[in-house]
């Protein structure tokens, strides 16, 4: 075994070593092959590879790469060696060959520390050989329904993966994966965000996943609802009510840019590292990562002071007097295109927009399972502040029939083939901001409808 | 007035299903919807209901509902005896069969209402397009998306509710979709159902009273429909997705 597990690190060490020089001259993508190389060799390869003494282990459906980077930044900044898999992949083969890349050829760990982002389904895998000493579960939503069914199908994977020595840091507020490991021993410590401004009494989405209490199926009172099953909820039958977040936000001051956290008795004033409700879920996350390390509140207040999310999902352009936002909707993915709606919806300007949602390559090969549209909110699109849709696709109909359920007037949609006509289609009124929501597989469509758009406000302004 | 009861909503609402509710209430002239609630006594039981609605489900809201329902068992099968519409999506007809067995042999008893039992694995998800001819005389054709951890196995030779032209029946092997006994649908479509067949929306519309049907924006639900049609007659698709 010994042997067969040295055979492994050796050659998967130099497959990976190999693809890093090769990755100089051309593209090649595959982080988890080396990883994956050595598993085939030796089965149990991740449970012999030495480890850091410390894991930070993130998994969820949404903000997980934001929050393991945030923990990476901040443990860096406080002069850590950080093992971490944020180039590579969040599968097991990706966990593997992190891992793997952090011992010497003799298999001792060169790190104290490891933090790793884990995709949600990949859990049962990787925490069989890894037992994280924190796991971080930003939240669970519906995603793909192909690939993920329903939200408490996820739920399940990870609850029966999740080992006993295992401390949890939970979403005080997701009224889904506060309940991980609810019956067993494990340390917990949750999260949260306190009533908002913003929050309502009643679900304005389509999805709420926690509509009934899981004791006794009553349903489910809210004392807020941020948006789905992100809120604080309790049953009048039985009692049962949301878990108290040890670490809370208390107050959110977007005008200076703060928040106040309120941990151990005592109230804190970070930077905020960006104003989105979704990135101050993910800082407090962090933090109370950090404060699990016995990371000193000041260092932990310094450390944000300099940090940023970078927001690679919305590129904002202006040319001459005419804006173009780009921004990135998730196709399939119901809960992330609502939020972005929303997001289109509550911008104070007028706007037209370009629908670039459909799944690229299933309706290549294949016709595209549009059950998703009925998941997502394209309620908010149905507001006076949009003077125009633009849909383009093979099933552009079908979203432009989305749009009519909704109560988009039928006149101020177009709904198009291919992405060719998309520019010829817009107003120009330099009063509407043109944005673009797209599907991440449809980057051609993307730059051929940016290009067209550029070229045409050219012409105009000449 | 056409009364729809739709049973569960706050746990049987997977895929979109809803929607087509949603969209039957709004083609008919005049209908209500009665949403029923786990805590609720169905309203079949004791009021006049012209139509059963119920959509998909996660595993463990299959256990709950068919503890639910249990006691409401001999009303049910009443409802559909007397030539009522029912339609169930998705999974949810699983729970009028014999039994669920998932993939660690847990076996739970299911209403018995019909002569069929479903095996769930979740290890396998199983995502495939679907066109059939719907069981009726018109034979209309009927368009769809399955997604699914579960199939169903029964002789369903006389009792199926589309035959399959491409896309797998209630199992893999089978060309035989869903079930239909007499007015009762069960189908493991899901999502927009209605929506992107509006033909089976007023084939359904005319089993509830209305001789002379007309959807919500018709005109587009038959574009769609057509254009969609075309895509799915195509052989060069792929059906598994």
């Amino acid at each position: 075994m010994k042997f067969k597990f040295y055979l492994a690190l050796y050659i998967s060490k130099l497959i990976k070593n190999t693809l890093h020089i090769l990755s100089k001259f051309m593209k090649v993508n595959g982080s988890h092959l080396p990883g994956n190389i050595a598993t085939k060799i030796c089965p149990n390869f991740l449970s012999i590879v030495s480890k850091p003494k410390t894991i930070i282990a993130v998994t969820g459906t949404n903000g997980k790469t934001t929050t393991s980077n945030l923990i990476i930044d901040a443990l860096e900044a406080k002069g850590y060696k950080v093992l971490n898999n944020k180039t590579g992949s969040n599968v097991l083969g990706g966990v593997t060959t992190s891992l793997f890349s952090g011992v010497s050829l003799g298999n001792k760990s060169k790190f104290d520390i490891a933090v790793l982002e884990v995709d949600e389904k990949s859990t049962p895998r990787i925490f069989k050989y890894v037992t994280p000493t924190y796991l971080v579960v930003t939240n669970l939503f519906r995603d793909s329904l192909k690939r993920n069914a329903h939200s408490e199908y996820i739920f399940d994977l990870i609850n029966k993966s999740i080992p006993e020595e295992t401390t949890l840091i939970l979403n005080a507020d997701d009224l889904i994966s506060n309940k991980l490991k609810a019956k067993n021993s494990n340390k917990k410590i949750y999260f949260g965000i306190n009533e908002l401004d913003t929050d309502t009494n009643e679900s304005i989405n389509i999805v709420n996943d926690a509509r009934i209490c899981p004791i006794c199926y009553s349903k489910l009172k809210y004392n807020f609802v941020r948006y789905h099953h992100i809120g604080k909820a309790y049953c009048e039958n039985c009692g049962y009510k949301s878990p108290e977040a040890d670490y809370i936000v208390k107050k959110v001051d977007y005008q200076n840019n703060f928040i106040n956290v309120f941990y151990d008795g005592k109230e804190f004033e970070y930077k905020m590292v960006s104003d989105s409700i979704f990135n101050i879920y993910n800082q407090i996350a962090a933090i109370t990562v950090l404060k699990q390390l016995k990371i000193k509140d000041k260092d932990i207040k310094d450390i944000f002071l300099n940090m940023e999310v970078t927001k690679d999902r919305v590129k904002i352009e202006k040319i001459g007097n005419y804006s173009i936002i780009n921004h990135l909707a998730k196709g399939q993915n119901p809960v992330a295109c609502s939020i972005v709606f929303k997001y289109v919806k509550e911008r104070k300007t007028s706007k037209e927009i370009v629908l670039l949602v459909e799944d690229y390559h299933d309706n290549k090969e294949s016709s595209e399972n549009t059950a998703w549209f009925y998941d997502c909110d394209f309620e908010f699109l149905n507001d006076e502040s949009i003077k125009r849709i633009i849909v383009s696709g093979v099933i552009a109909k079908d979203i432009e029939f989305r749009l009519l359920l909704a109560g988009v007037s039928k006149e101020k949609i177009v709904a198009l083939k291919d992405e060719n006509e998309v520019a010829e289609k817009l107003s120009y009124n330099e009063e509407n901001e043109i944005f673009i929501l797209y599907d991440m597989y449809q980057s051609k469509a993307v730059d051929k409808v940016n290009s067209d758009i550029k070229r045409k406000i050219e012409k105009i302004t000449k | 007035m056409v009364r729809i009861e739709f049973l569960f909503p706050e746990v049987a609402n997977l895929y979109g299903d809803p929607f087509n509710v949603k969209y039957l209430k709004n083609s008919l002239k005049d209908a209500e919807v009665i949403e029923t609630t786990l805590t609720d006594e169905p309203r079949f039981v004791n009021e006049e209901i012209d139509m059963i609605y119920m959509g998909s489900m996660s595993e463990k809201a299959q256990v709950i509902i068919i503890e639910k329902l249990k006691k409401y068992k001999n009303e049910l099968q009443e409802f559909i005896n007397k030539n009522k519409v029912v339609l169930f999506t998705g999974n949810a007809f699983e729970i009028l069969g014999k039994y669920i067995e998932d993939e660690e042999q847990n076996k739970i008893e299911g209403l018995g209402i019909i002569d069929t039992y479903a095996i769930i694995d979740r290890k396998h998800r199983y995502n495939t397009l679907f066109l059939g001819e719907l069981n009726c005389e018109e034979k209309l054709k009927i368009l769809g998306f399955k997604a699914t951890f579960s199939f169903s196995y029964t002789d369903n030779t006389k009792d199926y509710f589309c035959k399959s032209i491409r896309g797998c029946g209630n199992h893999k092997e089978s060309n035989l979709e869903g079930i239909r006994i007499k007015n009762l649908f069960g189908t493991y479509l899901i999502g927009p159902l209605l929506i992107i067949n509006p033909k089976f929306t007023k084939y359904i519309m005319r089993l509830l009273g209305e001789d002379n049907p007309e959807l919500q924006f018709e005109k587009e639900a038959m574009d769609c429909y057509e254009e969609k049609l075309k895509i799915f007659e195509k052989q060069e698709i792929n059906y598994l997705q």
